[in-house]
């Protein structure tokens, strides 16, 4: 019978599509489940509907297919435990400074509170982050809105240069 | 609660499909936007809200289509307008007037965090499942439009004139949102779609009101629609039909398309 670390083994190679660290690297692996000859992943979208999921089952099914043993794959996305920016590993943290973007430290999570209205707390554009190229902290949210669903531009005061930052959810 | 009681399926299929088509409609009028934002950055921004929200629409869609068979596409494309529940602030054009497509989206989005929280707090699990990402996903949004009420409210007088314009026109259509809908007393009592209405409308002028006072804007709301529309029943503005029209017009060439 074919190992989960095997499976894992595969899972690490490939890319997300939209940032450069792998999807295990990026938490989106929740379970793998080996049964005889088949598998089956459990994965948690990072945005709802992110226009990458289709394109993560579609790698997902035909790398680890290629695998000795493996019959089936069977790829399942699920919101329960919701993804958040804790999950992302410590290399991926690493490998995203590496290109300019920026994650919310571990923990920061946002709170999703009760029916607290207007006292839900809106703390998406955090201050205090430090610039991935020069390391200051004189840095601004220039736009909560970037490339993708799930990053925000910021600008470094200091060395003039835009980087991205993760939004914290 | 894994099976939903047979007289509540079509309740919560109404309400989600409520929500949804708020976002659909919503997400379709932001996208008209992309390329004609007035800097790049909220070009880029209202491209976003509108992937946003045409996805939050869809996971809606497919969860009341998880409930009665239909796919989301179908839910989203091949209803008559009278099958639609979206409320008429969705539906009228802004008419590319950027502070009528801010004001818009301040009173829905402040809306639209109460009723999600609603939905993460919902006892049938698929849904506050989905509605815990998407709260979070809309704190983003409220964030965002908050911020822009402040800056252009508060802003030059000429900003601040065209702001208060903007919500002496729209804010009659806002209070509609809260039309109540067929049958819900059922779900809020079976725990499905907790709270009420009343608190979640007090919630809502509260929110609204702290940042209407941060901006130097004033509204005044009057309660209740003219007899002869409703969102929620059906009834809607002369513009979702068109708008319906030109959204359709590949899927109804060929419904059965694969993408």
């Amino acid at each position: 019978m074919i190992s989960r670390q095997a499976i894992f083994d595969v899972l690490r190679t490939i890319p997300d599509p939209e940032m450069p660290i792998s999807i295990v690297d990026l938490g989106l692996i929740e379970s793998v489940d080996v049964s005889g000859s088949a598998v089956s992943v459990v994965a948690l979208p990072t945005f709802v509907g992110c226009p990458a999921l289709e394109m993560i089952s579609r790698d997902i099914e035909s790398r680890l297919g290629r695998l000795p043993g493996v019959a089936s794959v069977n790829v399942r996305w699920v919101h329960d435990p919701p993804w958040s920016v804790d999950r992302i590993s410590g290399a991926g943290r690493a490998a995203l400074r590496e290109h300019g973007v920026t994650v919310p430290e571990s923990g920061s999570r946002l709170e999703v509170h009760g029916a607290a209205g207007a006292t839900v707390p809106l703390t998406v554009g955090a201050a205090d982050v430090p610039c991935p190229f020069c390391g200051s902290k004189k840095t601004h949210l220039d736009s909560p809105f970037g490339p993708t669903r799930c990053r925000m531009i910021y600008y470094c005061d200091a060395c003039r240069n835009s980087f991205e930052h993760l939004k914290k959810v | 609660m894994p099976d939903l009681p047979e007289h509540l399926r079509k309740p919560l299929v109404n309400l989600l499909l409520a929500a949804a088509d708020d976002k659909l409609f919503l997400g379709h009028r932001n996208s008209e936007w992309t390329g004609l934002g007035p800097i790049l950055e909220e070009d880029i921004a209202f491209s976003s809200l509108a992937q946003d929200d045409m996805a939050h629409a869809a996971a809606l869609y497919e969860l009341a289509g998880s409930i009665d068979g239909r796919s989301a596409d179908e839910l989203a494309f091949g209803r008559t307008p009278e099958q639609y529940r979206c409320a008429a602030i969705v539906e009228v054009p802004d008419e590319f007037d950027w502070a009528t497509a801010i004001v818009r989206r301040f009173f829905c989005n402040h809306f639209d965090l109460l009723r999600l929280t609603r939905f993460s707090q919902s006892a049938w699990k698929p849904l506050s499942d989905l509605a815990r990402r998407l709260v979070a996903e809309q704190q983003v949004h409220v964030r965002h439009v908050d911020d822009w009420m402040v800056r252009l409210g508060a802003g030059t007088p000429e900003s601040h004139r065209r702001m208060q314009k903007a919500i002496d026109a729209i804010s009659p259509l806002a209070t509609e949102l809260f039309e109540p809908l067929d049958e819900l007393k059922s779900l809020v009592d079976a725990g499905l779609y907790p709270g009420s209405d009343f608190a979640m409308y007090d919630q809502w002028r509260e929110a609204v009101a702290h940042v209407l006072g941060q901006s130097h804007l004033t509204v005044h709301f009057e309660i209740g629609s003219p007899e002869d529309r409703g969102g929620r029943r059906g009834v809607h503005t002369q513009y979702l039909g068109p708008m319906l029209d030109e959204m359709c017009e590949v899927y109804r060439l060929e419904p059965k398309a694969a993408w």
